[in-house]
């Protein structure tokens, strides 16, 4: 049996352990990331939504549609907005933006309810709407898109960066376990190395193991008491084997 | 001759006007697939300019503008008026073209009312600029978009057209002429029967095919299409070619000539695509010699023949001898100029509005009497249509022999 093999379950153990964490806090923070960002986006989009119905209320009643037009012209160019369309209370599309027209699914489906809704829309992508009234829903609807791609991307892009943190720990906490587990396992090899020898008459206290047995740890202990036992069948090599280390104490070797 | 000065020259006074010249400020498309109406305008404004200044200016002072190149963008539009009234300290606004871009920049005149800026004549028939809050900060010579809509669709239900589809630019001019001819077909007990929409920027070689099929759907008696020339003229192409035989009309804005010219060229068959073609105008026919300021408008075009600003050009562009957007600039500027003379020798912009109020029943020339006051901000009021005969454009004179 090598000692690779003595420290391969510990090694796997503390691989699995690092694992389980790593995935378990991937899980959190995917769940985490998603729920917030998902939540943000769709508060976000409530308040664009209120804001231009708050600013539509004075166009529809005094002014020209050309006016409350060029007003989701400008919040159609802010990132992650799709597309934005205002009804009346009738249900009639006043302003929008869709090119090249309403979509047959919003047009046809229009039951002028405030819920926010997930919508497939058909060669133009996934989108999450959200309504706000005008007037209270007197003077009609603004309903805003926006782009769930651009969401998940986003989401993606946080999810990413927190996994790529998490990985790197992994990563690192693997490596930095091999290593100490190779600075466990080298004086242990050393002393198997060392008994070998003993065992085959090759070794003593004098020879290059000098370090072996100076060591003041379990290791050093064994090694103390391998030499005992190999010259105790030599009683004129005892003296030697006592005399090789700092107060060989053989009730703590065997005590480990 | 004198040549109209487009350089930077700043008023040595800080309010657009010292003891030699007289700067106007001018934002419009000058570069993208609208410029054609931004240039056109300027040269025809150049041509009545140039013949003022050649002739010792108004007063005395002669008459610089200064241009600035806003693609037909809004942002652009909004920029080179900051630059315009704070920088160049322009004496008034002249000449800005397209509803999305003169819908953002009159705010930006009333926050800055107390420098008395005036946007004079811009190149659109949008409400915005003639009704509040912003109307106090505006002068228009040309009639509305609602007048223009209107008029096409009372002429279309009165030959029996009374299912009528619109295509329009998807932003503020787009809308405001769907809403003129809503509000126009809502007197006739009617409504639109279908609408498509494009993007702003659109270029005549995008196809329209999925527009036309909307509309076609519906089955219309007729389209009326707002947007500019380089659009309609693809839309134009794909309704003739995908069957939609019914009359396509457009309002002023388009620029007739740059369609015509879009449409027809290359195409031996193009009788076929202008044959349903019908296009208001709110000047009337430059062909039309029997009308005074038609003849001196030809005359000045021919003698100065105005470059385009050349320092703004992207591409080479070849003028129009004339065109109906250019016959405009040439009247705003023969209006504007009728209004300095009337400020005096010393001009102050305070005085602007005032003079501007006393202009009543001024003869332009083309028939129609104007006049200014407060509740009055709109010089002209007549729409006029034409169709195309003879590859050029022509008054149409009966609608229901073409159309009914």
């Amino acid at each position: 049996m090598s000692l690779q093999k003595l420290f391969q379950k510990t090694l796997f153990g503390i691989f699995f352990l690092f694992g389980m964490i790593g995935v378990a806090t991937s899980v959190l923070c995917i769940r985490t990331v998603d729920s917030y960002l998902s939540r943000e986006y769709e508060a976000n989009s409530k308040g664009i939504a209120k804001t231009i119905a708050d600013a539509s209320v004075d166009i529809i009643l005094n002014r020209d549609l050309s006016v409350l037009q060029s007003l989701i012209d400008q919040f159609v160019e802010i990132q992650g907005i799709s597309y934005i369309y205002i009804t009346d209370e009738t249900g009639e599309f006043l302003a929008h933006t869709f090119v090249p027209g309403v979509p047959e699914q919003i047009r046809t489906g229009y039951t002028g309810s405030n819920e926010t809704v997930e919508r497939r829309l058909p060669g133009i992508g996934d989108f999450v709407e959200v309504s706000s009234p005008i007037l209270a829903g007197i003077s009609g609807n603004v309903h805003v898109g926006m782009d769930m791609g651009l969401l998940s991307l986003r989401i993606q892009g946080a999810i990413g960066q927190q996994v790529y943190l998490i990985t790197s720990i992994f990563v690192g906490g693997v490596f930095a376990a091999i290593w100490l587990m190779g600075l466990a396992a080298k004086p242990i090899a050393q002393l198997l190395s060392y008994a070998v020898r003993l065992a085959g008459g090759r070794a003593d206290g004098a020879d290059r193991s000098e370090k072996l047995l100076a060591r003041d740890d379990e290791v050093g202990h064994l090694a103390r008491l391998f030499l005992y036992f190999s010259e105790a069948k030599d009683p004129n090599r005892v003296e030697r084997a006592t005399a090789a280390g700092p107060n060989p104490d053989m009730s703590g070797a065997l005590g480990g | 001759m004198a040549p109209l000065t487009t350089t930077t020259s700043k008023a040595a006074s800080g309010s657009g006007s010292d003891g030699q010249e007289i700067v106007l400020g001018m934002s419009a498309a000058f570069s993208g697939p609208s410029r054609g109406l931004g240039i056109e305008l300027y040269r025809g404004a150049s041509a009545y300019f140039e013949h003022v200044n050649s002739s010792g200016g108004v007063h005395g002072r002669k008459i610089a503008l200064k241009t600035y190149d806003d693609g037909y963008q809004p942002d652009p539009s909004v920029q080179n008026t900051m630059t315009l009234m704070l920088e160049d300290r322009v004496f008034a606004l002249f000449g800005y073209v397209g509803t999305p871009t003169v819908t953002r920049v009159l705010p930006m005149l009333k926050k800055f009312q107390d420098q008395t800026v005036y946007l004079f004549f811009p190149f659109t028939g949008a409400q915005a600029q003639r009704e509040p809050p912003y109307a106090d900060f505006a002068f228009n010579l040309r009639a509305s978009y609602r007048q223009e809509t209107a008029g096409l669709v009372d002429n279309f239900v009165s030959i029996g057209r009374k299912r009528i589809a619109v295509f329009y630019q998807a932003d503020a001019y787009g809308r405001s002429g769907w809403e003129g001819v809503r509000r126009a077909l809502k007197e006739h007990g009617e409504e639109i029967v279908a609408e498509a929409t494009y993007r702003r920027g659109q270029r005549f070689e995008g196809s329209m095919g999925r527009q036309v099929e909307i509309l076609k759907a519906a089955n219309p008696d007729a389209v009326i299409c707002i947007g500019a020339y380089a659009a309609c003229a693809a839309f134009l192409r794909d309704a003739v070619d995908l069957g939609l035989q019914v009359p396509v009309a457009n309002l002023s804005f388009v620029g007739s000539e740059s369609l015509l010219q879009l449409i027809t060229e290359s195409r031996p068959d193009r009788d076929r695509y202008t044959d349903l073609l019908v296009n208001s105008q709110v000047v009337p026919s430059y062909e039309d010699a029997r009308i005074p300021a038609i003849r001196e408008y030809r005359q000045l075009m021919l003698r100065h023949n105005p470059d385009p600003p050349q320092d703004l050009l992207e591409q080479a562009y070849s003028p129009l001898p004339q065109s109906f957007v250019s016959l405009e600039g040439f009247l705003d500027a023969k209006m504007m100029v009728k209004i300095l003379d009337v400020l005096g020798e010393d001009p102050d912009r305070t005085n602007l509005e005032s003079a501007v109020f006393s202009i009543q029943n001024y003869d332009l020339g083309i028939g129609e009497l104007v006049s200014f006051a407060p509740d009055r901000r709109q010089g002209l009021q007549t729409v006029y249509y034409t169709i195309v005969d003879a590859g050029r454009f022509v008054p149409l004179d009966d609608w229901k022999r073409r159309f009914a």
